[in-house]
């Protein structure tokens, strides 16, 4: 309860400082607005020289392509800030002033910052998935609709696991700039339905570099096309996968000799 | 003799420009994976589609067009937008003015630099990545004076994606985040109709009848268009003199730029 107040104070902060560069923040934005649409022309163009993908039609890729920015958004909101400020901390020692605090250090970590700089893009995406829901593509059932949440909540575990691994690497290293580089690498992986890679490759991706569980599966939950076995290993792969890494950040910080100063 | 000067004193700019790019190995190798897996995960898309009647190109050709496009990507680079805009913003572009040397030359060298090192760091995924697909890749059609046309287009192309980003980046005068416009004008028109997402050849015609009036295919899949041997002569002259008057009039457009905002420009920062 406590570590969640400080958190909700820690965000408090971080917004009241963003508001101070309101100009830059509306710029962010407009910069965001226009992503998302060029996002969504690179389907709209792809569709010209191609009727459908290793059986994804057209508006289904619309389906995987709300799903993955709200992913994308979720995690650029709550996530990215972090990332981006954690080089910089690692290597002017504030790390170590943070690790004497009486605070769960990994949770402080990981959500010290909030960036709302993406909050347009959940409410396109939004728009979007209900768009496709009004048309008809999506169809409206509860077990889908059930399936579709639990995967969604593994699909936000695995990002967050790979941003707990950037961190631990930036702590093993103690230099390492753009990092979020590496982290919007492994979405360009997310932004096409894994069905359309080799078997092998494919089964990598379900199961040791699980990237087919943040936005194939939950839109397949979403269109009903997928099992709910597959939803729910992805769920314990993600539980995994969220303790395997936790471990690995409490090894990182028993090893890290402190840096800069 | 002025002139051999000068040439001396870009020869050594260009040395220090590969020294200070050395220094950032683990960036080069971050990029060079970055630069490869875009490219992959739309090989891997493009295989596995259901595809439209007028659509020419076979798997072979998809994975020709994919495998080259991180490497001139990676040669056309340039990136003047961001360079310049901070320049102006932290003031090192009044420095850059003081020195007996053209201000924005260093910038060509810079481009020239870090493309030749980013190529070193690229190419061993490439071989890689063309070691799979090799035997899906059809290339006994190259002949020499095709890939004499092949490095031409690539150099044109080079200069076009310069001139238009440093269009761009010289509003920075004005601006204070070119950023937007750059991403906009640069990167997702780039990504849409310069060959990045769809080889501009596979369009239906009216859309690539607009993709090949824009500066933009020439920066990207033009020189793979060559390389494939998909264009008669014909068509890669015609190319040519595209993006030859698109250089020149974003040339003009650069110079007109310069010389007003220079006249503007007040120099912050310190």
């Amino acid at each position: 309860m406590r570590q969640i107040a400080i958190i909700l104070n820690l965000w408090k902060a971080t917004v009241i400082q963003a508001m101070e560069y309101r100009a830059s923040f509306v710029f962010a934005i407009v910069a965001n607005f226009f992503d998302f649409v060029f996002g969504l022309l690179q389907y709209l163009v792809f569709f010209t020289a191609a009727k459908s993908i290793a059986g994804w039609e057209a508006d289904q890729m619309l389906v995987l392509y709300g799903v993955f920015m709200l992913v994308f958004a979720l995690h650029f909101i709550l996530l990215y800030p972090n990332l981006a400020a954690m080089g910089e901390m690692v290597n002017s020692g504030n790390l170590d002033l943070l690790l004497t605090k009486p605070v769960n250090a990994q949770l402080i970590v990981s959500f010290r910052r909030i960036s709302l700089e993406e909050l347009g893009s959940i409410g396109t995406a939004t728009l979007l998935l209900g768009w496709l829901l009004y048309r008809g593509v999506i169809v409206f059932d509860i077990g889908n609709f059930a399936l579709f949440g639990v995967s969604m909540v593994s699909s936000l575990l695995l990002v967050y696991c790979v941003f707990l691994l950037l961190i631990c690497l930036a702590v093993i290293m103690e230099r390492l700039d753009n990092m979020s580089q590496l982290l919007w690498s492994m979405f360009a992986l997310c932004r096409y339905p894994v069905d359309i890679y080799p078997d092998r490759i494919r089964y990598l991706f379900m199961s040791f570099l699980p990237v087919a569980f943040i936005a194939t599966i939950p839109a397949s939950a979403l269109l009903g096309r997928s099992d709910s076995a597959t939803v729910w290993q992805g769920l314990a792969l993600a539980v995994f996968a969220v303790l395997f890494c936790s471990w690995l950040w409490r090894r990182a910080i028993k090893t890290y000799t402190s840096a800069g100063g | 003799m002025i002139a051999m000067f000068t040439a001396d004193g870009k020869l050594a700019v260009l040395k220090a420009y590969f020294k200070i790019i050395l220094t950032y190995r683990g960036m080069l190798l971050i990029h060079g994976i970055r630069l490869l897996l875009l490219p992959m995960v739309l090989a891997s898309a493009w295989l596995s589609i259901e595809k439209t009647a007028q659509n020419p190109y076979s798997d072979s050709d998809y994975l020709l067009y994919y495998l080259l496009v991180p490497v001139i990507m990676n040669l056309t680079d340039s990136r003047i937008v961001f360079k310049f805009s901070l320049a102006v913003k932290d003031g090192s572009l009044n420095r850059d003015l003081l020195k007996p040397f053209p201000p924005l030359m260093g910038y060509l060298l810079e481009s020239l630099a870090n493309n030749a090192m980013q190529l070193f760091y690229l190419l061993p995924f490439s071989f890689v990545f063309w070691l799979f697909v090799r035997d899906r890749i059809v290339l006994s059609h190259l002949e020499p004076s095709l890939l004499l046309y092949f490095l031409a287009a690539i150099v044109i192309g080079g200069m076009a994606r310069l001139a238009v980003s440093g269009s761009i980046a010289l509003l920075s005068f004005w601006i204070e985040d070119v950023t937007t416009l750059n991403l906009i004008l640069n990167g997702g028109i780039w990504a849409l109709l310069g060959g990045m997402i769809v080889p501009v050849a596979t369009f239906p015609d009216k859309i690539r009848y607009i993709a090949e009036l824009l500066p933009y295919r020439y920066m990207l899949s033009f020189p793979i268009e060559i390389f494939s041997g998909r264009l008669a002569p014909a068509e890669i002259w015609q190319g040519f003199a595209t993006a030859l008057g698109w250089i020149a009039i974003f040339s003009i457009i650069m110079r007109l730029i310069w010389k007003r905002g220079l006249k503007t420009y007040t120099a912050y920062g310190g």
